[in-house]
């Protein structure tokens, strides 16, 4: 569904992704994990065009999205996450996801309807998406005012809103006591069961061997492994670099 | 009497200049060019009565429109600059249109009088409202008859989607991106709006005052473009609203037995009022009481 | 000599006393681009503190009758004070987060400034000191103006103390620490607050210099300076690339000449236009400025 082909950054001299090929499958949820600084959330970002990439390419469902700018990769239908969460504070919970709506409605309403009719429809949508995120009796609170964990769950509720295909998540568990990754690992699987194709990047290990179907393994750029969880944790160049280092 | 309804034109027309600054401001661009806007509609206004003796309304709009198109062109460039660049570049481009102004002669003879821009001695004679009968009245109830509506729709605008859109645009602009926003129809289409507006306020305004200059569309009306928005918190045009019946009503009007000591209270009462209110007189959360005090339900 | 020789000189003379006069522009730019390189945001009223400096050395020049060199001191120093009043009322208390505050209490502070300078006056020009503006330079077949020649020189001097001040002293590695990560600047013992009140300071020092020099080369004082000296100061700090010290110095003395030798063919009217043209070509074709890094902030 996903395919990167050698796909490269570098900033300066400084190699964030090189050379970096991987394939993710229609419904599977494949997690890409790595120490600090080893290059997964610039593959994010180049993923959904945030920055331009050095060489390389992305292809989606067949369709060359490299370097596409960030709505029309929304638009093919790549949503996302990101490490700090970044909501719109100043807006309500609701409107968040009224926001995102956007490219989902672009083929079922017409133009006006879409921009300048009433806040009833949106207000609809938006209800099964809170409910999905916990967040039903939040609609009307600014995101500003939400606790940490609400935001993270909002977060993902907006990415749902565009109705994406692949769901970009990146480190969404950062911050979560062990309740709450749970729980998170229950919705990640939810969505699973709902068609959708997950690219978990992660920091927390208990999340990504929990959920995940398939992992890549980067270090300073490159990918060291892939493979099954089971047979990432047994990977001996992934013990040294990574687990070896950071986690044991 | 007639004291009244010129202070209410003048509030009329900075509400016009005001909400045009808003739009643009709700996107988070500060743009210092509003004033540049103004002078294209008052001056091209002016001249399709004046020089092609146009009925009024059909000449704001025209003025009005080619306003809008001149800032969808300073749209797009504008966006390739942000934040303070961006104040800089607006600044600029308004000083443009004003020294263009300045140096822009078009004289045609009527009866035995030129009439016509020219140059550094402005435009005169835009006598409009007084040969057609006019009275004060008449033209303080046209005047508010355009706000009223540049106000509710712009209202509108702020309670559909589009106006979450564009703040949250104004929010943060990769995270727009990111939700599938396309961030440079966004932009350009907040520019155009807002030139839109202010080409109404000018064409508006050439005729109330018949006499126009490059100097009434300096810096400082820019600054006043964007005080009234800021002043008035971003949360609601009746924020802008209340602004310039503060700054013009007020300050210019009622202080007036203050003489010239008044534009010196004005600059210490600006800085005041950012450092007691950073976020406007009339943030969020008097809005939210306005709407309580009205029995309205909290969205 | 030819008579192309002669079409040429007078656009060369012109570029010449532009460039001279330019060294205003670019101190006024280093004032502009040293607030935004610490606090990253813009002081709108720095060119109205920097008239308003000069016009408070004028007590010392009409009450004492003091020498040309010692007013202008007296400018400099007036204008460090306004700048320190600037910061309190426009940059200390309003919280980091709301930019617009800022930048609408510096415009307050503008036309207040402005205003306290019209009231004092009476809104009158007023004849300011100059030294040197008898003197001709004769260097065939160009002229050099001797006060335009002092201002450029007294510029120069100015610029080579702050840069001193910034890269040589305790106090400037703190200033450029607190700019480049004032977290970690903190964590270090350099207080954010000091830091920037001294900018202030430093940079009104500075403008009050600027101020001074505008009023000796024009040979008067006017408070319709301010807006035009702060339209041009915010040209050069963005065609020299923002947070640039070289930058703005460069961009001052090209903004100089540039205007001069438009003023020259096209008159005074017509002129800034195309300096306007000028920003917009940097703008598209080159938005980080001449030495300014391509930055996500803003």
């Amino acid at each position: 569904m996903l395919e990167l082909h050698s796909l490269s950054k570098h900033f300066g001299g400084v190699r964030a992704v090189d050379d970096l090929s991987l394939t993710v499958n229609q419904g599977e949820i494949f997690g890409l994990i790595g120490p600090n600084g080893s290059g997964k959330s610039t593959t994010v970002n180049l993923i959904c065009g945030v920055f331009p990439t050095t060489s390389g390419a992305v292809v989606f469902e067949g369709q060359d999205i490299t370097d596409a700018a960030s709505h029309r990769v929304v638009a093919a239908g790549i949503g996302r996450t990101f490490q700090n969460i970044r909501l719109f504070g100043d807006l309500t919970v609701w409107q968040n996801l009224w926001v995102a709506q956007n490219s989902v409605e672009e083929r079922e309403t017409g133009w006006f309807a879409r921009w300048l009719g009433g806040q009833r429809r949106g207000r609809d949508y938006a209800g099964e998406l809170l409910k999905f995120a916990g967040l039903a009796d939040r609609a009307n609170e600014l995101a500003r005012n939400l606790a940490f964990g609400e935001q993270r769950r909002l977060e993902m509720a907006r990415a749902l809103a565009a109705r994406p295909k692949l769901l970009l998540l990146d480190e969404p568990a950062a911050g979560m006591n062990a309740e709450e990754v749970g729980q998170l690992a229950t919705r990640i699987r939810a969505l699973r069961e709902h068609g959708m194709t997950i690219l978990l990047v992660e920091h927390v290990m208990e999340l990504v061997m929990g959920v995940t179907d398939r992992i890549a393994v980067l270090n300073f750029g490159q990918k060291i492994a892939e493979g099954a969880p089971a047979e990432i944790q047994s990977d001996p160049a992934v013990r040294t670099a990574y687990l070896g280092t950071a986690d044991a | 009497m007639d004291f009244y309804y010129g202070m209410a034109q003048l509030i009329g027309v900075h509400t016009l200049l005001g909400l045009s600054a808003y739009v643009v401001l709700l996107t988070g661009q500060v743009s210092m060019a509003q004033a540049g806007f103004f002078a294209i509609g008052a001056y091209l206004a002016g001249m399709l009565t004046v020089l092609a003796g146009w009925h009024i309304v059909p000449a704001m709009l025209l003025a009005a429109v080619a306003s809008a198109f001149v800032a969808t062109v300073v749209g797009f460039p504008a966006l390739r600059v942000k934040g303070l660049m961006l104040v800089v570049a607006t600044l600029a481009f308004g000083e443009a249109v004003r020294i263009f102004w300045f140096n822009f002669d078009y004289q045609i003879a009527k009866g035995n009088i030129q009439v016509g821009p020219l140059g550094g001695e402005g435009f005169k004679q835009i006598r409009y409202f007084p040969e057609n009968g006019w009275s004060t009245a008449d033209v303080a109830l046209f005047i508010w008859a355009w706000v009223i509506a540049a106000m509710v729709a712009l209202w509108w605008l702020d309670r559909s989607r589009v106006g979450s859109v564009l703040r949250a645009v104004g929010e943060d602009e990769l995270a727009a991106q990111s939700v599938g926003i396309n961030l440079t129809a966004v932009k350009v289409s907040a520019m155009t709006i807002g030139g839109f507006i202010a080409g109404l306020g000018g064409a508006i305004y050439a005729h109330y005052t018949t006499h126009i200059e490059h100097l009434n569309f300096g810096v400082i009306l820019a600054t006043f473009a964007i005080a009234y928005p800021i002043l008035g918190g971003l949360s609601s045009v009746i924020g802008v609203l209340i602004a310039v019946i503060f700054i013009q009503g007020f300050l210019v009007e009622v202080l007036r037995f203050m003489g010239d000591w008044r534009n010196l209270l004005f600059g210490a009462l600006i800085v005041l009022a950012m450092n007691v209110r950073p976020d406007g007189l009339f943030d969020a959360r008097a809005m939210r009481t306005l709407r309580r005090l009205f029995g309205a339900r909290d969205a | 000599m030819s008579d192309f020789w002669w079409d040429v000189i007078d656009p060369i003379q012109s570029v010449l006393d532009g460039v001279m006069f330019g060294s205003i522009y670019a101190l006024i730019g280093i004032g502009f681009t040293l607030i935004f390189g610490v606090m990253h945001k813009i002081n709108l009223a720095y060119a109205a503190a920097s008239i308003g400096g000069a016009y408070a050395s004028l007590a010392a020049f009409q009450l004492l009758s003091a020498p040309a060199l010692v007013v202008f001191l007296c400018a400099a120093v007036a204008s460090g004070v306004i700048g320190y009043a600037v910061y309190i009322c426009c940059f200390r208390f309003i919280p980091e987060h709301l930019p617009l505050a800022t930048l609408m209490a510096s415009v307050g502070m503008l036309i207040l400034i402005d205003e306290v300078v019209v009231h004092a006056t009476a809104g009158m020009p007023e004849p300011y000191p100059a030294m040197f503006d008898d003197v001709m330079i004769d260097l065939e077949p160009f002229w050099v103006r001797g006060d335009l020649l002092m201002i450029f020189v007294l510029s120069v001097i100015a610029m080579m103390i702050l840069l001193y001040i910034l890269y040589r002293t305790r106090l400037g590695i703190a200033t450029r620490a607190v700019a480049q990560q004032p977290a970690a600047a903190q964590l270090c013992g350099i207080g954010q607050q000091n830091t920037n009140a001294v900018t202030f300071i430093i940079t009104g020092a500075l403008g009050g210099l600027a101020g001074a020099m505008v009023g000796a080369s024009v040979g008067i004082l006017s408070p319709l300076l301010a807006l035009p000296l702060t339209v041009k100061g915010l040209i050069v700090t963005v065609i020299g690339g923002l947070g640039s010290i070289p930058g703005a110095i460069v961009a001052g003395l090209l903004v100089g000449g540039f205007e001069n030798v438009f003023q020259y063919f096209r008159g005074v009217t017509e002129r800034d236009i195309y300096v306007m043209l000028l920003l917009f070509v940097f703008l598209t074709f080159r938005p980080q400025g001449l030495f300014g890094r391509m930055s996500t902030r803003d």
